[in-house]
């Protein structure tokens, strides 16, 4: 793992693994559009327009980019620490909806206080969701991923009713007022959505790969994640270290609630998460919780999502191809995840 | 016709590097009832599982009714009429008795199953041997004596003469022994064929014709049971040769470190359960944990160590309590642990070795304000794999790939470079070559010099006598008895292990 040789080494044959993914993918998408009638070579060059070509396009490749790196880490944390969290979605509407109270009401504090405590609150928010599943399955054995998919729908419930009532800006549209201007995450690319959200992005993936990589803590989350009953043998704690890691997926959705309120919408806007703790959660799974690929794979699928718009104005093909493509690259990506368990398997066998 | 329901002889069968079987030679009377014992992993249910099919033999001769048939499978055997009921029980908890021995040969009636048909000619079996079964039960609700006796239903409903029982009494108590013993009574008057695999003489005395003994894979002799003893069985069983250079040290025993108070612990099953166990452990001495595996020895071992809840009683260490405290907390208060499964407690095998290595003193030796100290990691395990031999040396490579001996000199000096007061090493040289036993067995040497309280939990018998400076023997989760290295001998332990009393004394 520490093995300097080793890591490239292994991070090379992933990146080969992804990009052969994506051929692949292609490949098959392409035999869609074929189906339909329509020039596959036309429609892939009308989606990579749509997603590169001009400031919007490539702005909302970016937009879509920032959150789904962040929700994609959540759920590898999570998956590092060995549990399924299906619930990342809930985390980034919890952690949306403090940061936009936060920023709306909390205009005393000086500009750099009150941003900072948008994120923190939208951090302890997510966190102390997150922190629900993840004691419910370390006391009591209860599968987080179904706790994590039903308090999904308890989340939306909660910040809807809010958006709806007491935070209701009194619009025809379910959203909240608008946060100061003070902690707007500041826009770039106009007008595409992109906004410096995604260095906050950035930097927080960085912290995070060197946090698993590096400390104590990620040593024991990466030492339950792989072998419990081993961590529990050399005097690690399987349960709280599961807890930690969940919370720590929680405090990563959180920030990406807190980005797409303060850098996209600048309000509440009801239901404004919807697929993107999901979507985070297909990209993390495809790259097998590589963390240095879950950027790779976020941005892959972030241009993607904003092709598909180009490719629907520009040919005939139904924007769904794009979705058609993503559910082949998860199916190729869980396949060969298939491959390495039963090749473990088959060592271990060999080895007894 | 031959006279024989089956002969193998000659037989050799290689797992890779493992020599399951050497020297492997078993033949069966009809109408006879021949036990097959040995200790554990001499080769006795593989030579039953060649015979049925699901291994292939690597060289030797099997002959069925007294002709060859050629490449064996499950189902070629089971038309040659052998039947085998596994140690594992195969059927589906969800169904009935009667749908679990119907499985896979419903009789039918057009598209449905008859199951008035099928029950008739189940009911004819249950009458026929005194096989009590309960039809209508789902087997998640029947005893394991009971799900056992479905087994042999099935069996004997696809038409078997030879049956094959793989230590069908590991699993049953005193008294469903002795009706399963009725039950193979029956079955024999029957003129059927039964091969009874066991390590438990007295049951082997009771039931058999005649009794082969394994040992290390070799046939080591067949003997009438009238011409034999349990003394003479436990002899040919665990053998005489010491083939170790061990450099065995006489200490003198010091102050008792490790002292254990009528322990009491839940087990895997019914009679590995500890029921109130006491023993104590001196600086400097090695006590020895006989017993035929499953008697309780693992229970210990994990309770000792915080893996598995004490339900009564108390561990002491150094006169400290430390029953109830998690294993991370009695690690710190000087207990180490050479566990009995390396794969899933030992190691962690996506880990690299030195990830293994520090893995239990990360935050007391290994941890700079949180981060991992790397350089110190890597000087630390380069050490230790210079110490122990542990090959690669590269402790940066992972451990996925480590044989047996290796994997278990990683796990060997992580527990005892601790330098702990007290080290539990329960089957330290369980499947690991020669080489890696003579060493982990010269690092023990080390430890009980450097005066720490070693537990010895080991299957094998000659491990623990050519180690031990006394012997517990376990059975059923009591202490059957205590022996001291001068008084020790092959004979007595393989009668306390049985569940015996002392012939003498």
């Amino acid at each position: 793992m520490n093995n300097p040789l080793g890591k490239n080494f292994a991070l090379l044959e992933a990146g080969r693994r992804l990009f052969y993914i994506l051929l692949l993918s292609l490949a098959v998408g392409a035999l869609f559009i074929l189906l339909i009638k329509e020039n596959p070579l036309r429609s892939y060059v009308a989606l990579f327009r749509g997603a590169f070509r001009g400031k919007l396009n490539f702005g909302n490749t970016l937009a879509n980019f920032t959150p789904l790196m962040l929700t994609a880490l959540a759920f590898a944390v999570g998956a590092k620490g060995g549990a399924f969290n299906v619930g990342v979605e809930g985390e980034v509407f919890l952690g949306g909806l403090v940061a936009a109270y936060i920023g709306i009401h909390w205009t005393f504090l000086p500009k750099i206080l009150h941003l900072a405590a948008c994120f923190l609150g939208a951090m302890a928010a997510a966190a102390l969701w997150a922190l629900i599943p993840g004691l419910l399955k370390a006391y009591y054995r209860v599968s987080e991923v179904c706790s994590t998919i039903l308090l999904n729908y308890v989340a939306y419930n909660i910040t809807s009713y809010f958006v709806t009532g007491p935070m209701s800006a009194g619009v025809a549209n379910a959203q909240s007022l608008p946060v100061a201007d003070q902690v707007r995450l500041h826009q770039f690319l106009r007008p595409s959505s992109a906004n410096v959200g995604i260095v906050v992005a950035a930097l927080v993936t960085l912290a995070t790969i060197w946090l698993l990589r590096k400390t104590t803590f990620g040593f024991k989350i990466r030492a339950i994640g792989t072998n419990p009953l081993h961590a529990e043998y050399v005097g690690i704690n399987p349960k709280t270290m599961l807890v930690k890691a969940m919370v720590l997926s929680g405090v990563l959705g959180g920030i990406a609630g807190a980005v797409e309120i303060l850098g996209v919408h600048g309000y509440y806007l009801d239901n404004f998460a919807a697929g993107v703790g999901f979507n985070g959660m297909l990209v993390s799974l495809i790259v097998k919780n590589n963390l240095i690929l879950v950027p790779v794979m976020a941005f892959i699928l972030g241009a993607l999502k904003s092709g598909a718009l180009g490719l629907q104005q520009a040919t005939d093909v139904p924007k769904s191809i794009v979705d058609t493509i993503t559910a082949i690259f998860i199916i190729v990506g869980t396949m060969e995840g298939l491959f390495q368990v039963s090749r473990k398997k088959r060592n271990k066998k060999s080895e007894a | 016709m031959s006279e024989y329901a089956f002969e193998m002889k000659d037989i050799v069968k290689d797992f890779g590097e493992v020599h399951a079987v050497k020297d492997g030679c078993f033949s069966l009377g009809k109408g006879e009832i021949h036990s097959l014992i040995g200790e554990n992993g001499t080769g006795k249910s593989t030579m039953m599982k060649l015979l049925y099919g699901i291994y292939d033999l690597t060289s030797g001769e099997i002959l069925i009714g007294g002709e060859n048939p050629g490449k064996l499978t499950p189902k070629k055997s089971i038309s040659l009429g052998i039947g085998m009921v596994h140690q594992e029980f195969m059927l589906v908890d969800e169904l009935t008795v009667l749908e679990n021995i119907i499985l896979g040969f419903e009789p039918r009636n057009g598209l449905l199953i008859d199951f008035p048909q099928a029950r008739k000619e189940v009911r004819r079996f249950i009458d026929q041997y005194g096989l009590d079964v309960q039809l209508d039960k789902r087997v998640n609700q029947i005893s394991v004596g009971e799900a056992q006796r479905v087994e042999i239903i099935k069996v004997l409903m696809r038409g078997a003469d030879t049956i094959i029982l793989d230590e069908p009494t590991a699993v049953l108590t005193p008294q469903e022994t002795e009706g399963l013993f009725r039950i193979l009574r029956n079955i024999k008057a029957d003129g059927k064929s039964i091969v009874f695999i066991s390590h438990k003489l007295n049951e082997v005395m009771t039931i058999s014709d005649r009794i082969s003994v394994m040992r290390q894979g070799r046939h080591i002799g067949t003997v009438e049971k009238e011409r034999t003893t349990k003394e003479d069985l436990a002899t040919m069983m665990i053998g005489r040769e010491v083939l170790m250079n061990i450099r065995t040290a006489e200490t003198s025993p010091g102050e008792p470190v490790l002292r254990i108070e009528e322990l009491w612990t839940s087990g895997e099953k019914e009679m590995s359960k500890i029921r109130g166990v006491s023993f104590e452990i001196r600086s400097g001495e090695i006590l020895g944990v006989a017993g035929v595996d499953g008697n309780g020895q693992s229970e210990l071992v994990e309770a000792i160590t915080g893996l598995r809840p004490v339900e009564r009683g108390s561990v002491f260490l150094e006169g400290r309590d430390i029953s109830r405290l998690s294993p991370g907390k009695k690690r710190k208060a000087g207990l180490a642990h050479i566990p009995e499964n390396r794969n899933t407690r030992g190691l962690n095998r996506s880990f690299s070795i030195m990830e293994n290595l520090i893995s239990s003193q990360l935050d007391e030796r290994f941890s700079r304000h949180h981060i991992v100290d790397t350089a110190a990691a890597d000087a630390y395990s380069a050490d230790l794999a210079e110490a122990y031999d542990i090959r690669p040396r590269d402790p940066r490579m992972s451990t996925s790939s480590l044989s047996g001996g290796n994997a278990q000199k990683v796990v060997v000096a992580r527990e005892v470079s601790v330098g702990s007061k007290v080290l539990i090493a329960s089957q330290p040289t369980r499947g690991v070559d020669i080489g890696a036993i003579e060493s982990i067995r010269n690092t023990l040497e080390d430890v009980k010099r450097r005066g720490a309280a070693i537990l010895l939990v080991s299957a094998d018998l000659e491990e623990i006598l050519s180690l031990s400076d006394r012997i517990i023997v376990m059975h059923e989760g009591r202490i059957t008895g205590e022996l001291d290295k001068k008084s020790a001998n092959e004979t007595d332990l393989g009668i306390l292990m049985m569940g015996g009393k002392r012939t003498y004394e």
